[in-house]
């Protein structure tokens, strides 16, 4: 499915389940979300952590929730399970979305301007080089007979040094290869958005508020 | 086709009295290939970026392409013009893959969709790297990534090409395929290109008039003493005279054994046995890529390795990291990773608290500082140097440490001449006081001669002592 599409629906859906109370909803979405990860082949160890790490909140808020003595069941549910769709929907939405093509799709379906599209790229693919960068500050520090521990201020002050540095570097890079701001550009590859894509997002949407409607109480 | 004029051109930086260029005048012909060099902080990089467009002028009409003034060339037609190949290979890249690279590249120069397979097959053959067209730009080496960023301004085709110290890391038959590729280009396809290097070997017999840059003014030097300069860089200069096999009865300090080392799923070292002696100055040469780097991010346990790896005997996994890191330490191949404070003189002081203090006094210190032409900096913010500079403010601050061994990735990169000199002499003298254990990788060789005494070659995935048969 197009990305800005995909993206566009997640979210209404979000936004929606937060401001009903229908746990049935909730639980076909989860169905939905994991019978489509299961179909794209996420991996089972990231499907276990998309599972344990919002349980394990999740079990806690309602805990606290249930011990003030206030909160209902029902609501009690609800809030259990919307943070499970919340998740679910997040896991098949990065899983299934490659960020370069979110890129392209928000540039060309969206029309965002390229500035941003391209900001959000650089942004994603500086992620794992800030965790090298960390762990070679620290042995940099180590060598100098110097500790940065986790809460150094020293430690970030470097990072975002390091971050403002590339940054630069970044927009140097860019320029060098052309790119101009706000400049129009070719596309040499199209993100498609087929007819289905929106019979798909608006049968999903009208069986959410069918779903909704019927639920309520 | 076109001719790079440049006409009383000043330039200060921000907060700073001195101009680094001082009513510059030149002219690049247009379809030549024109050599520039001149000492670290010279101004090299701030020229080439200033010619790029990269930072603003200062007068307009200073820089002209064929006349038209710089300023003049809407942005959009910039990178037509002019286009920037960077010291350091991988910070030129927006993108994830050589392929998208290249299409981000042609969609900013607005190619039709259709046409952009064909262009990047086209650049990808001309530099003959089409077997990376699919590749992961920051799993590649740094020969490799000059060599895509090559084929991207080679696909974007424009007509003059700066290059700042493209070979600054970058082992010598990588740099002499790019070399024979940019003369191709002039000659062929009439590019203008203005390239800046310290390290003036295998130029000869291509470049006329060397121009040098020298407390803001540019002269062109005559054949002459264009052919003289290079003489300094003659092969039969850069022997390493006094390097000899490891003899049984020198101690091992560091002991890999059945160490293999891996770049994802590539393998850079086969599984092999490999000893470092102590107190020997031990360099390290191979190509691009290889895995000289990695070896010695495994070294201090930064990377993963296979086998074991001993230091003094024991296991370095098994030594506590802080004290490991004060006894092996690690001079980066980037200045910037072993900078940790704001000004020259904070490092110092940091080196100076928890280093050598009996043998690195204030006043040796003060006096290194001097030698190396660092004592005006000494309050200026370390990032703001000159990457020369930094290269050797860094050198200064890991001698102060003094670990026992200390690996050197790079130390000469980016340094002048006398730079190199200066340096060699003083990392010699500190050598021989303090009985260090010295590790080099150098892609450059002048100058490490009174110093090397054992090489250690990397090849076809083995690390093997000069001297020494299998």
């Amino acid at each position: 499915m197009n990305p800005t599409l995909k993206l566009a629906l997640v979210l209404i859906i979000a936004l929606e389940i937060s401001f009903t109370q229908v746990w049935t909803v909730n639980v076909v979405l989860l169905v939905v979300c994991f019978i489509l990860m299961i179909a794209y082949r996420v991996k089972i160890k990231r499907l276990l952590w998309l599972t344990l790490v919002p349980l394990f909140f999740a079990t806690a808020l309602v805990w606290s929730l249930s011990l003030q003595g206030s909160a209902s069941a029902h609501f009690l549910i609800v809030i259990f399970t919307r943070m499970f769709v919340y998740v679910y929907m997040g896991g098949v939405f990065t899983q299934t979305t490659e960020p370069l093509m979110l890129t392209r799709s928000l540039e060309q379906n969206a029309k965002l301007p390229s500035k941003f599209a391209y900001g959000f790229l650089a942004a994603f693919n500086l992620m794992p080089k800030i965790r090298t960068e960390v762990a070679t500050i620290r042995a940099a520090a180590l060598m100098r007979g110097q500790v940065l521990h986790v809460w150094s201020p020293q430690l970030y002050f470097k990072v975002i040094l390091v971050a403002m540095n590339w940054s630069d570097q970044l927009a140097s890079a860019m320029a060098s290869h052309g790119f101009v701001e706000g400049a129009p550009r070719t596309h040499a590859v199209r993100v498609p958005l087929p007819t289905w894509n929106w019979w798909a997002c608006a049968v999903s949407l009208l069986a959410v508020q069918l779903g909704l409607f019927l639920g309520l109480p | 086709m076109a001719t790079v004029t440049i006409d009383s051109l000043t330039f200060t930086y921000p907060k700073r009295t001195h101009p680094v260029l001082d009513d510059l005048a030149v002219t690049f012909p247009a379809g030549k290939f024109s050599l520039l060099t001149g000492v670290s902080g010279g101004g090299k990089s701030t020229l080439l970026n200033l010619i790029a467009g990269l930072t603003p002028l200062p007068a307009p009409g200073a820089i002209r392409f064929d006349g038209h003034p710089l300023a003049e060339i809407p942005a959009t037609k910039r990178a037509n013009t002019v286009a920037m190949m960077f010291q350091e290979p991988s910070t030129q890249f927006t993108m994830d893959t050589v392929e998208n690279e290249l299409r981000f590249a042609l969609e900013n120069q607005r190619v039709a969709a259709t046409d952009i397979p064909a262009a990047i097959d086209e650049a990808l053959n001309f530099v003959g790297i089409a077997q990376l067209k699919h590749r992961i730009l920051m799993q590649l080496s740094g020969g490799e990534q000059q060599k895509v960023a090559l084929a991207i301004i080679v696909a974007m085709n424009s007509d003059v090409i700066l290059l700042d110290e493209p070979f600054a890391s970058i082992d010598p038959p990588t740099r002499l395929t790019l070399l024979q590729k940019l003369m191709t280009l002039c000659t062929q396809q009439h590019k203008t290109v203005i390239l800046a290097d310290h390290d003036l070997s295998g130029y000869a017999h291509w470049v006329d008039h060397l121009a040098v840059l020298d407390a803001g003014h540019l002269t062109l030097l005559s054949t002459e003493e264009t052919q003289e300069r290079f003489a300094a860089f003659t092969p039969d200069r850069l022997q390493l005279t006094r390097v000899t096999p490891p003899q049984d009865t020198e101690t091992v300090c560091l002991q890999g054994t059945q160490l293999g080392l891996f770049s994802g799923e590539r393998e850079l070292i086969h599984p092999q046995d490999l000893a470092f002696f102590a107190g020997q100055a031990t360099l390290i040469t191979g190509p691009n890529g290889s895995g000289k780097s990695t070896l010695f991010r495994a070294l201090v346990r930064l990377s993963h390795y296979q086998g074991t790896l001993t230091y003094q005997g024991q296991d370095i996994q098994k030594i506590s990291r802080k004290s490991y890191a004060r006894q092996v330490g690690l001079m980066f191949q980037s200045a910037m990773a072993q900078f940790l404070n704001v000004t020259l003189d904070e490092e110092l002081t940091l080196s100076q608290k928890n280093g050598n203090r009996a043998y690195f006094t204030p006043e040796r210190v003060t006096q290194l500082l001097d030698q190396l032409g660092l004592t005006q900096h000494r309050n200026q913010v370390i990032y703001s140097l000159s990457s020369g500079q930094q290269k050797k403010a860094q050198l200064l601050c890991m001698l102060i440490m003094a670990p026992q061994v200390l690996l050197l990735d790079e130390p000469l990169k980016g340094l002048d001449l006398a730079s190199i000199q200066t340096t060699m002499h003083i990392l010699t003298s500190v050598q021989r006081d303090l009985g260090l254990t010295l590790i080099l990788i150098s892609h450059q060789l002048s100058g490490l001669d009174g110093l090397v005494t054992h090489h250690l070659r990397l090849m076809d995935h083995r690390l093997l002592y000069e001297g020494v048969t299998e």
